[in-house]
């Protein structure tokens, strides 16, 4: 089987699938569904591990979709050790959250069910042809339609309000994100005249320092819209709304990462443009700080980790931020691990407490759900960033990418508030797990004895929690010795990494784990911070009123200019128009009637009167000619 | 050039044009202003007498026999016409008494 | 001489023209107007239309007015009595009628008559020459005016038939 051919299985597995399941109209049988649904994202998974076991590599055509004098854009997939290695992570852990929710969401009814992994299967294509497109246009379909599925899935339980307020939130968040992506694709295809990857790059070093710029930040935005950075981050907990495999998937493992795909696969253009690149990196390590102190407050266990995955993201963006791609890269991996790890675990006992999210109406669950606790319990670890899990790995590397950055002091700064975040994800992941797992059964436990987690819900989590202990062992490069399998791997696309990691910066590391750790642990007992200063607890309360600031300054007035539309413009002007016309045309048509007065002398009148016109007109017409 | 050679005297032939647009004028005002529909239908037959005078005028005026066929025509169209409208008026007059064309107007609206 | 004989007939036409607009019973102005009819053929004789002179009289005067004066005689006297509804009726046909005649009187100034076609005088409104047009050139509308003839007669005795149900 062609490599060509391969490639274009890997996107078309998860659209046929989801065009089966919404053929039937959703009325297919649950089997169907249980098979088709997660069936195709394995099938993309084997098709991607047979790619990668031949080292594929090349630009791939199919058909040429747009062409109108230089704007040239073909249907093609690009596939290089980046595309393979996002494909793996999509199909991969996305095959095993797909699975595990055909557990999570048994209550649905028929149809429901069947919708769901619709949408499920359209987004994993979506998030394919991201990653796969070798040109900008694709990309941006891509972008987009990811966009959507956000938003369907968001909003799947649309008979809750809430849910579809937070999934039109996403959704215009996104849209703001989509056009600095096209304004930035416009920007390079009229300097650099091209739409493909290929040729574009292949241009760079011929324009201009001001347009690459312009296009990189413009790039930028869509990228920061995307992974929920700051300023455009405020839809990511409330994206929390929707099922829980549904914030595993995406708000977690796939699409919150295609900022950092996108700044990864944009590297020469990032290479170039230093003052947006700079931008990246001070965006991610301020969104992570950010993001992990607003953590401390939360008391909906999905909301915390909505918000340790934003301040993760930072770490993503830090390390490409800095030319540290691979780095990057790797902790996007990880972080899927652990992260979908966490959501899945979370999941279980969301589903064990009858839907019950509060921490504070948990407790005293590692006696009763041993395996999901213990599963939580590596992810956590993980997350905190101790050996010898794979957290530890990827937060060190980029970390000590960092500290070590030679020529760079700017850079240290970032590092600064890169330990202090870690500091804190230590503590907010220990009050997480301590709060919810030990002590006793809080009073408001809505199950006294919750039942233990279906198989298949159970066996995607061992899955994960296996992959976040082992997984450390692919970059063991990052303590000096062994392998760094990801840095080679992706070393094809992105380039090598430029400078190592020196040993000050492994033993800082080492430090910051310990002191991580230490948070974690004394988190049973410590109280946070923002209790002591009851400013701060409603600062963060309120996440620094973005919240209300985004509404003041943005929803009212387009609110209120809604309604003006509405009321003053629509309703008397256009609408005026439309009914007016046929209420004018039926009021002449009622004037019209006094001429059918059904007299007959008033019918000879009018005869007369109409002659004597015409022979006027004509009399009239001839004097002037 | 009006001018007609008859019976020795020199006659213009606007004068018939003249009599015979009174006529037509006169014939128009009884349609409109009378009221009983057997005086309409006379009153339309002196308009189309009007207009038959009109045409043989012009017929010996220009020396064409074209107009006094065009007349005798029009003598045949008024005599059938006639005959239509009167048998429409038997007929009305049949089922109610029909003195005053405005009583028959259930054709408003 | 033809002048006098002109003015005569056309004075008396005016007359009876207004005798026909003026009288309230129909039977005076049906006479009115065979009046007219009779002074309109008096003048078609002036123009040398002598086949028109006699058809005028024949088959207008004689037939289609007699066809009227029967209709009356069926229908009965019937007076128009009191004030039509339409009050405006009368001065706005007046007026407009007026118009119109200063229209046709307008839009006949400056126009020139063509040179007439030399006509025979001897030959010319005999009945001859109304055969030769009406059987050679005119053929086609004489066959037509025939069959609009029979039509009318098939409609008017349709439509004053006796109605089955109200024997």
């Amino acid at each position: 089987m062609s490599n060509s051919l391969l490639a274009l299985l890997i996107l078309l597995f998860p659209a046929a699938g989801a065009i089966v399941l919404a053929g039937r109209g959703w009325r297919a049988p649950r089997m169907v569904t249980v098979i088709v649904g997660p069936g195709v994202v394995w099938l993309s998974f084997v098709a991607t591990l047979v790619l990668f076991l031949d080292k594929a590599s090349g630009d791939f055509t199919y058909w040429t979709w747009i062409k109108s004098g230089s704007f040239e854009v073909p249907f093609g997939i690009l596939i290089d050790n980046l595309s393979i290695f996002m494909c793996f992570v999509i199909t991969g852990v996305g095959g095993l959250i797909v699975t595990y929710s055909v557990g999570y969401m048994e209550h649905e009814d028929g149809p429901s069910y069947a919708r769901f992994f619709t949408y499920m299967d359209v987004f994993v294509f979506s998030m394919l042809l991201l990653v796969l497109a070798d040109n900008f246009v694709f990309l941006i379909v891509g972008w987009a339609m990811v966009g959507l599925s956000s938003y369907l899935l968001i909003g799947f339980w649309y008979q809750r309000h809430s849910a579809v307020v937070a999934a039109r939130k996403a959704f215009v968040m996104n849209v703001v994100g989509d056009v600095g992506m096209i304004l930035g694709t416009f920007v390079l295809f009229m300097n650099l005249h091209s739409a493909t990857y290929s040729s574009v790059f292949k241009a760079l070093p011929h324009s201009d320092n001001g347009t690459m710029e312009l296009a990189a930040f413009l790039l930028l935005v869509g990228a920061v819209a995307k992974s929920a950075q700051l300023p455009l981050h405020t839809w990511l907990p409330d994206a929390m709304e929707g099922p829980t495999p549904v914030s595993a998937l995406i708000h977690a493992a796939t699409m919150v990462t295609a900022g950092v795909y996108l700044v990864g696969r944009m590297h020469p253009i990032y290479d170039l443009a230093v003052y947006a690149h700079a931008a990246v990196a001070i965006i991610g390590a301020v969104t992570a700080l950010f993001a992990a102190t607003i953590a401390i407050v939360q008391v909906d266990i999905k909301r915390v980790l909505a918000y340790s995955t934003m301040s993760q993201i930072g770490y993503m963006f830090l390390a490409v931020g800095i030319g540290a791609y691979s780095a990057g890269f790797f902790h996007l991996l990880s972080h899927a691990f652990f992260k979908a790890l966490l959501f899945m675990a979370a999941g279980n006992v969301i589903h064990a407490m009858q839907d019950e999210q509060d921490m504070r109406k948990y407790g005293g669950l590692w006696g009763q759900m041993r395996p999901t606790s213990i599963s939580f319990l590596i992810g956590s670890l993980s997350l905190v960033g101790v050996i010898p899990f794979v957290g530890f790995f990827s937060k060190e590397q980029i970390l000590g990418l960092a500290f070590s950055k030679p020529d760079d002091s700017m850079v240290l700064v970032l590092w600064l508030v890169g330990f202090a975040t870690a500091l804190i994800t230590g503590f907010y992941t220990g009050r997480m797990w301590w709060l919810s797992f030990w002590g006793n059964a809080s009073p408001q436990r809505p199950v006294e004895h919750p039942h233990a987690p279906a198989l298949v819900m159970m066996v995607p989590v061992a899955v994960l929690a296996v992959l976040a202990t082992v997984g450390g062992v692919l970059q063991l490069r990052t303590i000096g010795i062994g392998p760094a399998v990801v840095t080679d791997f992706l070393s094809q696309a992105v380039g090598p990494q430029r400078w190592e990691e020196g040993g000050a910066a492994i033993a800082v590391g080492i430090v910051t784990m310990i002191l991580g750790a230490a948070f974690f642990v004394w988190a049973r007992t410590l109280r946070p911070w923002s209790t002591f200063v009851p400013w701060a607890q409603h600062l963060l309360e309120h996440k620094y009123y973005f919240d209300d600031i985004y509404d003041a300054a943005f929803v009212r007035p387009m609110d209120r200019a809604a309604s003006f539309a509405l009321r003053d413009v629509e309703t008397p002007v256009i609408d005026g128009v439309v009914v007016g016309t046929g209420r004018f045309s039926r009021w002449t048509a009622r004037e019209g009637t006094v001429l059918q007065s059904g007299y007959f002398r008033n019918y000879a009148l009018v005869f007369v009167v109409g002659v004597v016109a015409i022979g006027g007109g004509l009399i009239v017409m001839r004097a002037f000619s | 050039m009006s001018s007609l050679n008859i019976g020795g005297s020199q006659l213009d032939a606007s004068w018939f044009l003249l009599l015979s647009a009174v006529l037509f004028g006169l014939g128009a005002v009884g349609v409109l202003v009378r009221r009983n529909p057997l005086v309409i239908l006379i009153s339309i037959e002196l308009m189309l007498n009007a207009a038959n005078l009109t045409l043989v005028a012009f017929s010996r005026q220009l020396q064409n026999m074209e107009g006094q066929l065009f007349a005798l025509m029009s003598m045949t169209v008024a005599a059938a016409e006639a005959v239509v409208g009167l048998a429409i008026l038997v007929d009305i007059f049949r089922v109610r008494d029909a003195e005053d064309i405005d009583d028959l107007s259930e054709l408003r609206g | 001489m033809a002048i006098a004989v002109f003015f005569v007939a056309a004075a008396i036409a005016v007359l009876g023209g207004i005798g026909v607009i003026t009288f309230h019973q129909p039977i005076r102005s049906v006479l009115s107007l065979v009046l007219v009819m009779l002074a309109l053929s008096v003048i078609f004789l002036l123009l040398s239309a002598q086949f028109v002179f006699a058809v005028q009289i024949i088959v207008y005067a004689g037939a289609v007015m007699v066809l009227f004066l029967f209709v009356i005689t069926l229908l009965g006297p019937a007076r128009e009595l009191g004030r039509g509804r339409l009050r405006y009726q009368g001065w706005l046909s007046a007026v407009f009628v007026l118009v119109l005649l200063g229209l046709m009187w307008t839009m006949l100034q400056g126009v020139q008559y063509r040179q007439p076609d030399k006509a025979d005088l001897n030959f010319f409104g005999t009945v001859q020459a109304i055969a030769v047009g009406l059987f050679t050139t005119y053929l086609y509308p004489f066959e037509l005016t025939s069959i609009l003839l029979l039509v009318a007669a098939i409609g008017a005795i349709y439509l004053s038939r006796k109605h089955i149900d109200e024997l």
